[in-house]
């Protein structure tokens, strides 16, 4: 009895600071803002201080915009701080940040994993007199001075679902979709649009099933795809959204010998995707050049560093025109580049 | 005179005192007023779950369900919060929730007796699936400003609300271990299951409410993470499951149950802690940190091995002697 007594006043007493503190919160708040803006007076020595934070760092897309942000540091006379969780993990990538406050740069541009969990400490970094903006997935927008986009989602989205139909070689069929996770925003609003120009455009092309998740790994989008061929064995297409899956589905094509009969589309890196564009069993990998966004962002964050708002069509040493929305802060890279049998050779990333 | 012992607790108090003094004089801006709240405001969550998994080990088991207890009562909190429920019936709801989480787990390890690790790593991907269907793989906000306080917020403006919830439970747990039968027990059940239960021990009632705890330390860390984010995701802190046993195990618990101490855990997350930040300062890459904390746990867990094989040692010369 006197252990459940223990355990229970324990318990109260947990409640009781809980609930004691929260109203001590108003005056506490207040006096840290005050002095925050203390700490923005220093800080700040010579070199512009860019720091680039991916979603998480070892996978090769994000060692290829880090090969690119890096470039652009040495070219542009700016330090570039290219560092980010080492799992995809909302909490950890919050430390990162956190850290990089620390540092005392001046850029911070963010890939963020979950953007509302990024939201708090975006705004203690804006507090702070750092410069806030994201790449390659957008942030919360109301705290970003700059959004930097690889590509139009809408138009992206409607040129995969097209090249896939163009791959069919027929505008009737079954096909259907992998995705990376379900939660992913910019997978989402591709597959979005990718239905919405099937929908439009090919009424004779029929989704079999839902979306289907599979985790950012090659294992299970092949595992599903080995699936999605028994249960459906009149599908002609499979549309592969997040770099791993169209990989996984084309291992699945492989293995059954069904290249000529299976169409296979999806957004891949061309050096992982050459030996399956090489047999047809992945038709076209379609992305973009993720080195170029690296390098882009760490362009644009210097430019804001320095006063200067990026404009539409705006050419970009080593990148190209970029297209900048009527909103002065979304920036669009470009088109997608079609990496295909002939020229995926000729990328090292 | 009572000699100062160099016990595993106290010789980990030396290094990471060492280490403080280290990093403040080779890690530029480690003493800077923003680091050391930096550090204050990401121990917490990270400090609950290494207790949280602590006591577990301590009875010999482990919980790999531990941060998805910490989501489900996260998303709890969640839904009850967004859907304008007060604050504090949320937070009592997201208990509610990891409790339920606990029973689950202690019910099954305790009542049927299934060993700690099949179960909870079948109630991780239970709980895994709970989350991933209510919320279908999205992030739910909308937590109120003064809920995103408990994690944000400072105590008289000063110390971070969140470190000092961290403190007094940390406090809670070392009286609830060392002065209550319950926590006495807890070490017998770890150290020897069959003779605490001929010393007439409860062992499952023990077991029971060793889980209730943990998941009770999760929800805690949840209602941090939850309210510091302002997001609840199904993979919410699920980088802290291996961290946490990390840190339990070079706080010196012993992994197969029987001892471990409140303090010395907290001297491992404090070292986990100054290292992360100390080494992002100095802008080592995250890769080349994870190396490092690995060397340093490992380094730690032979220094400890090769104390106790020689403390064994002198015992059994002094017994020879005798």
């Amino acid at each position: 009895m006197k252990k459940i007594a223990g355990l229970f006043v324990a318990l109260l007493l947990v409640f009781g600071l809980l609930a004691g503190c929260v109203s001590q919160q108003g005056a506490g708040g207040n006096s840290n803002s005050s002095k925050d803006g203390k700490d923005e007076a220093g800080g700040g020595d010579g070199k512009i201080k860019i720091a680039v934070v991916p979603k998480l760092i070892g996978i090769p897309y994000f060692n290829a915009s880090e090969k690119g942000a890096i470039q652009a540091g040495k070219d542009l006379g700016v330090e570039v701080i290219y560092t980010g969780p080492t799992e995809a993990d909302a909490a950890q990538q919050v430390k990162v940040i956190e850290d990089l406050i620390s540092q005392d740069v001046d850029v911070i541009a963010v890939a963020p994993n979950d953007a509302a969990a990024l939201s708090p400490v975006l705004q203690k970094a804006k507090d702070k007199g750092i410069i806030v903006m994201d790449w390659d997935t957008p942030a919360d927008q109301s705290l970003v001075e700059l959004s930097v986009h690889q590509i139009d989602d809408e138009a992206y989205g409607r040129h995969i679902a097209k090249s896939l139909v163009e791959q069919m070689g027929t505008e009737e069929g079954e096909i259907a979709i992998l995705t990376g996770g379900l939660a992913a925003a910019n997978l989402n609003s591709w597959i979005d649009a990718a239905k919405k120009e099937l929908e439009e455009n090919y009424p004779g092309i029929k989704l079999v099933t839902d979306k289907i998740a599979t985790d950012e790994k090659q294992q299970v989008a092949y595992q599903k795809t080995l699936d999605l061929i028994k249960s459906y064995p009149n599908l002609k297409g499979i549309m592969a959204f997040s770099t791993p899956a169209p990989l996984g589905a084309a291992q699945a094509i492989q293995e059954k010998g069904l290249q000529d009969k299976i169409a296979v589309v999806g957004t891949a890196l061309p050096k992982d995707s050459a030996p399956f564009l090489e047999d047809g069993s992945l038709d076209v990998a379609i992305l973009w050049e993720p080195d170029k966004l690296g390098y882009l962002t760490v362009a644009l964050a210097k430019d804001l560093v320095d006063g200067k708002k990026p404009e539409n069509g705006q050419n970009i040493d080593g990148v190209g025109e970029v297209e900048v929305w009527e909103d002065g802060k979304t920036v669009i890279m470009g088109p997608p580049t079609d990496f295909t049998k002939d020229n995926a050779k000729d990328y090292d990333f | 005179m009572k000699q100062v012992t160099l016990s595993k607790e106290n010789i980990l108090g030396l290094i990471a005192i060492g280490l403080f003094v280290l990093m403040s004089i080779s890690v530029p801006g480690f003493l800077s007023s923003n680091n050391l709240t930096n550090m204050m405001f990401q121990l917490p969550e990270f400090g609950l779950f290494a207790l949280a998994m602590m006591v577990v080990i301590v009875t010999g088991g482990i919980d790999l369900s531990i941060t998805y207890t910490a989501a489900l009562a996260g998303v709890a909190i969640a839904i009850l919060s967004s859907n304008g429920y007060p604050m504090i019936i949320a937070i009592l709801g997201g208990i509610a929730v990891g409790l339920l989480c606990g029973f689950m787990n202690g019910f099954i390890i305790a009542k049927i007796g299934v060993s700690p690790i099949l179960v909870t790593l079948g109630t991780m991907v239970l709980f895994e699936g709970l989350i991933l269907s209510i919320t279908k793989g999205n992030s739910i906000s909308g937590f109120s400003p003064e809920y995103t306080l408990i994690g944000n917020g400072y105590y008289l403006g000063l110390i971070p609300l969140s470190i000092i919830i961290f403190l007094f439970v940390a406090i809670l747990t070392s009286v609830l271990l060392n002065k209550t039968v319950w926590g006495r027990s807890v070490y017998m059940v770890g150290s020897n299951p069959v003779a605490s239960l001929f010393s007439g021990v409860n062992n499952s009632k023990v077991l029971m409410k060793v889980y209730l705890y943990s998941a009770l330390l999760a929800a805690i860390a949840s209602i941090i993470m939850t309210s510091r984010y302002n997001t609840v995701k199904v993979d919410l802190g699920s980088s802290y499951l291996l961290q946490s046993v990390a840190a339990a195990v070079l706080g010196g618990t012993e992994i197969q149950g029987g001892y471990g101490k409140v303090i010395g855990t907290l001297y491992a997350v404090m070292i986990f802690q100054m290292i992360s930040s100390g080494l992002n300062l100095m802008g080592v890459p995250r890769p080349i940190v994870t190396v490092i904390m690995g060397v340093i746990l490992i380094a730690v867990l032979i220094i400890n091995f090769i104390k106790v094989k020689a403390d064994e040692n002198k015992q059994k010369k002094l017994a020879e002697t005798a």
